[in-house]
């Protein structure tokens, strides 16, 4: 017989005080803590956004869109996941409802879909080709699989703050982070050299 | 340590820097590997210089405008809003519940594959597929168990980790599929993982255990 070894996500997290304070403060609309919210989360959630939606006006909406959607939902924190992790899942829904209704691919990201906008990105060697070639595969991925390699290898997050953020187990997040990498690795090459 | 390149599938799930390390080592010796292990760092290269950042003065502002707004107007509803505000906060836990949305998103990605199998009754294949995979494992972990208890090589603390999270993934799949049996995308990936352990375990059945590891 099969040993199943059981992971509730989004359990015997100690949320702290701090974090049941944010929520209380969010959903009574004190915009200081909204400030403060947009202040530490505010770049991360942008990156999220973009790296799902492919430019920053989109993502700028989806952005702001996310924070009514806290404001409107604070009530119901219930403490399970760390208050920024409720919200990336907040920001990551609202990223697939904008990618519904635009019933398109993301398009290869073109300069002129940022225009007016410096984009910033992490000092490395890594060229540009490489990353419209990622940016393409990583378009074709179902949504999850994107969103767990985006998370993870873009953003830094962990396996355990994935699985709260997508309702999976951590082990799962990893399985799915290794089984998109594998098919990303079989296409790269080909791909590049196409 | 001694690996060879059915190995290198097993260093990459594992990740851990001497697992990454052991890869590096073999692929210095193997041209095969070697190119799969640069592209598979590689993609990660290029992933980290994706994380996207960029000045908007005018963001913030205009978030707090519409906040302000949203705010405003929850402060001027009529004597419904008690209403309204539970009725929205019902909704709301509704469309946040992850498990809801995980099932409704897979059942829609599932639908077409789903069609397919009332018309063809594939759904029998599927159980017995599954069935014949529990059974196979079942006769492997029996001796696969009392391998991986015997040794500390790394190579096999990573396939007793890597067993460990399958297990998991398993449990999560089985837990959906309970919810929804005609979910056809979950009974792939239930089926996927069910040969990914069984060949797991097959390779650690296969390890030397006298091979040194360090
Ligand atoms: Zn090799």
């Amino acid at each position: 017989m099969l040993q199943a070894v059981m992971t509730i996500p989004m359990t015997g997290h100690d949320t702290s005080a701090e974090d049941r304070r944010m929520a209380a403060a969010c959903a009574a609309g004190d915009a200081k803590i909204f400030e403060e919210l947009y202040r530490r989360f505010g770049d991360r959630m942008k990156s999220i956004a973009w790296n799902h939606l492919g430019n920053a006006a989109d993502a700028e909406d989806a952005v702001q869109e996310t924070f009514l959607k806290i404001h409107r939902a604070a009530a119901t924190y219930s403490g399970e996941a760390s208050f920024s992790t409720w919200a990336y899942r907040i920001l990551v829904n609202t990223c697939y409802d904008v990618l519904r209704k635009r019933k398109r691919r993301i398009e290869e990201t073109s300069m002129e879909d940022d225009e007016g906008m410096t984009i910033e990105r992490p000092t490395s060697s890594v060229d540009d080709a490489k990353r419209m070639t990622l940016r393409k595969l990583l378009d074709e991925l179902p949504e999850q699989r994107r969103t767990v390699f985006s998370l993870f290898e873009i953003e830094g997050l962990s396996h355990a703050e994935i699985g709260q953020i997508l309702g999976i187990s951590e082990g799962n997040s990893k399985w799915i982070l290794f089984s998109t990498k594998k098919e990303l690795q079989e296409k790269w090459n080909r791909t590049r050299s196409s | 340590m001694n690996i060879n390149c059915s190995n290198l599938d097993d260093l990459l799930f594992d990740a851990s820097p001497l697992s990454m390390r052991t890869a590096a080592e073999h692929a210095a010796a193997c041209a095969a590997c070697a190119e799969k292990l640069e592209a598979w760092n590689d993609i990660s290269a290029t992933a980290k210089s994706m994380q996207t950042a960029w000045q908007n003065d005018l963001l913030w502002p205009r978030i707090e405008r519409a906040l302000a707004k949203e705010i405003a107007e929850g402060k001027r509803r009529t004597p419904l809003r008690g209403f309204s505000r539970i009725a929205a906060v019902a909704l709301l836990t509704i469309g946040l519940g992850s498990t809801m949305w995980f099932t409704m998103r897979e059942q829609v990605r599932g639908a077409k594959f789903n069609g397919k199998i009332y018309q063809n009754s594939a759904m029998d294949e599927v159980e017995k597929a599954e069935r014949d995979h529990v059974r196979a494992i079942a006769n492997l972990q029996k001796f696969a168990d009392a391998k991986l208890e015997n040794t500390e090589s790394p190579l096999m603390v990573s396939y007793k980790e890597k067993l460990m999270l399958l297990d998991d993934a398993i449990a999560e799949c089985q837990v959906n599929i309970d919810r929804n049996r005609q979910n056809a995308h979950i009974r792939e990936q239930l089926l996927a993982m069910y040969s990914e352990k069984q060949q797991t375990l097959k390779d650690v059945l296969r390890e030397d255990p006298n091979v040194s590891n360090q």
